[in-house]
């Protein structure tokens, strides 16, 4: 875990779901990271990666503007941070378009904790 | 719509109808014949111009068949009554004798006319416009100049007599005549070559005349002008050329009508046989290939055979005949407009088709009524089908997103409590994600949202996936379908796949894509019991509408220890 690492990760939380980012909030800052920021859309998590620049990203597929895989795709492009995702559906429901956006992993959101996390990063 | 042309009838009046010209023109034709006599004419003149002026007269009348044809039909008696009024030149009178001498050539005039105007009455072109009014020019606007100048003494007009000069009007009279026919010609050569269907039937024989007598009158005319040839016998031969075109137009009518044994044979075929090319037969008998049949329906729209819906045509390049049955309209002929110069043949068609057509109108209404319910059937199924994606939706916004949000947190909470609380935050978080799974499937079932990102192929992959026996998924859909299509496939699929889950007790299953030109084909093989058949509260039971608003077939074969092959057949575009 983090608490091992020489430096602690700042990860950037995406998803539409204020109550849901509060609670992931909780769970990586317990498990040692520091969440640089919160966004709700597309648009704001791109402009918090450039403006904050955090190491890794936890994020949701549905978004209101364009989807996940969109703005894993874009980081992926200029060797962003390492990106998670995660949604309430499961990976089957996506097919082949995980594999192919460059994230690290996708966890399912129910499955969600700071071990998953941490595992898709190394 | 021109359908009102062929019932409304003639018009009849003094001034209307050339009919009453025919007494008339014997008359004066007597009198001139008279006239002839008494003035020491050559009989066989006299009786070759009183042959020429009846025989057009009569023509005129025979052309009243044609309700289109009227004008023609007075241009070609003012032709005979300028041929009889050119004879005053056989009077002594001399205002008889001008009168004669000016009018003399006006009847080739008319003659152009009625020909680059046949059989509507209106020029055929710009150019045919000009070579009208040229005729008239060199036959009337000539011999009124000549008039002036020559050296004749029965000319009341001559003003100043001049034998050389009134020879120069000759001559260019005669070369600008050449002139004129040879344009004549050109236009009705071309406008042969044109002509097709009906229009050729009735139009060819006056224009194939004038095609012949053009060519003979330029002939003479240039004989006339190398041998300097006296103008009397000059007309002559010109009116024996010019008797053709009223055979003409007769010959044009008669081989019109010998077309009729063909409408009454049809009376015959259609009460004895199927309606089946009816189209085919009507336009046969009607001598136009063009010919198109609307039905008419309950709500007055028009349908095709097959019961497409089509619009009747306003322009008048096409015409509309309506067929009545007891009273009722039940169809409309859609054909060339030239067939209404036939409305007997066309009157004889409508009569006798009208039954039959009345059995084929209903039959159209029938194949239309299926249309409509197979349209409104695919509308009710793609209504359902955006519900669905709605209800999906809600779903896992809603109440699933929710439910992840608590999950998550009862997990955060135990990883944080001691060991008895987290014990029973473990157990809260199980049932929680329990209930994300169900409702997760729930709305799986409802609407496939990897179909719709995905396609077909990743569905049904994961539908393989998650069938709790092996599946082999093969073949592929090449492209992406229609919605309703992939929606279709993926049910049947999904819907065999549960019926090899729950009865089959099989070993391994098989799916298969096939994409043909127009159809996809899905099949489904399993190595279970077999002996499975459709019942009415099976699932493949409830895909009925979905797959019959596509035109889908769907077969099942299922002998007992054979297992079972569910195979859809789904048309779609290429």
């Amino acid at each position: 875990m983090c608490d091992d690492c020489n430096v602690r990760k700042r990860v950037l939380i995406v998803d539409d779901h204020q109550p849901f980012r509060a609670i992931a909030r909780e769970l990586l800052e317990d498990a040692g990271y520091i969440v640089a920021g919160e966004a709700a859309d597309a648009g704001e998590a791109l402009a918090a990666v450039a403006a904050d620049a955090p190491d890794a990203v936890l994020l949701d597929v549905q978004l209101p503007d364009r989807d996940g895989f969109a703005v894993a795709t874009a980081l992926a492009a200029v060797d962003g941070p390492a990106v998670v995702l995660i949604s309430s559906r499961e990976a089957d429901d996506y097919g082949k378009r995980i594999a192919a956006c460059g994230a690290r992993g996708f966890i399912p959101k129910s499955k969600l904790s700071a071990a998953a996390f941490a595992a898709l990063l190394e | 719509m021109t359908s009102a042309a062929i019932t409304a009838s003639p018009r009849r009046g003094v001034l209307r109808d050339p009919v009453l010209l025919l007494p008339v023109a014997v008359a004066a034709g007597l009198a001139i014949g008279w006239l002839g006599v008494h003035e020491g004419v050559p009989g066989a003149r006299v009786a070759a111009d009183l042959a020429l002026s009846w025989a057009l007269v009569a023509a005129s009348v025979v052309m009243l068949e044609r309700p289109r044809w009227r004008r023609a039909s007075w241009l070609l008696a003012a032709t005979a009554f300028a041929l009889l009024g050119a004879d005053l030149e056989w009077a002594s009178s001399h205002a008889l004798w001008t009168l004669g001498f000016v009018i003399e050539g006006l009847w080739a005039a008319f003659l152009v006319q009625l020909v680059l105007t046949f059989p509507e009455g209106r020029p055929w072109s710009r150019a045919a416009r000009i070579a009208i009014v040229c005729a008239y020019a060199v036959t009337f606007g000539g011999q009124l100049v000549g008039a002036f100048v020559v050296p004749d003494g029965r000319d009341a007009l001559s003003v100043a007599p001049h034998a050389s000069f009134a020879h120069t009007v000759d001559r260019a009279q005669e070369i600008s005549g050449v002139a004129v026919a040879l344009v004549v010609l050109f236009l009705v050569v071309q406008r042969l070559r044109a002509l097709r269907g009906p229009a050729r039937r009735a139009q060819a024989p006056l224009l194939m005349a004038a095609a012949v007598s053009v060519p003979t009158g330029v002939v003479w005319l240039g004989w006339a002008i190398a041998n300097d040839a006296g103008t009397s016998t000059l007309g002559t031969i010109d009116r024996a050329v010019a008797v053709s075109l009223p055979l003409g137009v007769v010959a044009g009518i008669v081989w019109s009508r010998l077309r009729r044994p063909e409408a009454s044979e049809l009376v015959v075929e259609l009460r004895t046989e199927a309606a089946a090319g009816m189209r085919e037969r009507l336009a046969r008998a009607l001598g136009d290939p063009t010919l198109e049949v609307a039905y008419r329906l309950g709500d007055g729209r028009f349908v095709d055979a097959t019961g497409r819906p089509i619009e009747l045509p306003q322009g008048a390049d096409r015409a509309v005949t309506a067929v009545t049955a007891g009273g009722e309209e039940v169809a409309a002929l859609v054909h060339d407009p030239a067939l209404l110069d036939e409305p007997a043949l066309v009157e004889s068609v409508r009569a006798t088709a009208g039954l039959v057509l009345e059995n084929e109108r209903l039959a159209a209404e029938v194949r239309s009524q299926l249309a409509e319910v197979r349209a409104s059937r695919g509308r009710i199924v793609a209504a359902a089908d955006a519900e669905r994606r709605r209800i999906e939706r809600n779903l896992h916004d809603g109440a699933q997103q929710r439910l992840v949000t608590v999950s998550v947190a009862l997990g955060l909470e135990a990883s944080r409590a001691d060991t008895a609380a987290s014990d029973v935050l473990s157990r809260a978080q199980d049932e929680v994600e329990q209930a994300i799974a169900e409702l997760r499937e729930l709305a799986r079932g409802i609407h496939p949202t990897l179909l719709r990102d995905e396609g077909l192929e990743a569905a049904v992959e994961a539908l393989a996936r998650r069938t709790p026996l092996p599946v082999t998924v093969s073949g592929t859909t090449r492209d992406r379908l229609e919605d309703p299509v992939e929606l279709a496939a993926y049910f049947v699929v999904s819907e065999a796949l549960t019926n090899v889950v729950k009865h089959a007790s099989a070993s391994e299953a098989l799916v298969l894509l096939e994409r043909e030109p127009d159809a996809l084909r899905v099949t489904v093989t399993d190595d279970g019991v077999g002996g499975a058949s459709v019942t009415a509260d099976s699932g493949l039971a409830g895909l009925r509408d979905r797959l019959e608003a596509l035109d889908a077939t769907i077969v099942i074969e299922s002998e007992p220890r054979q297992g079972t092959t569910v195979c859809a057949e789904i048309p779609c575009g290429s």
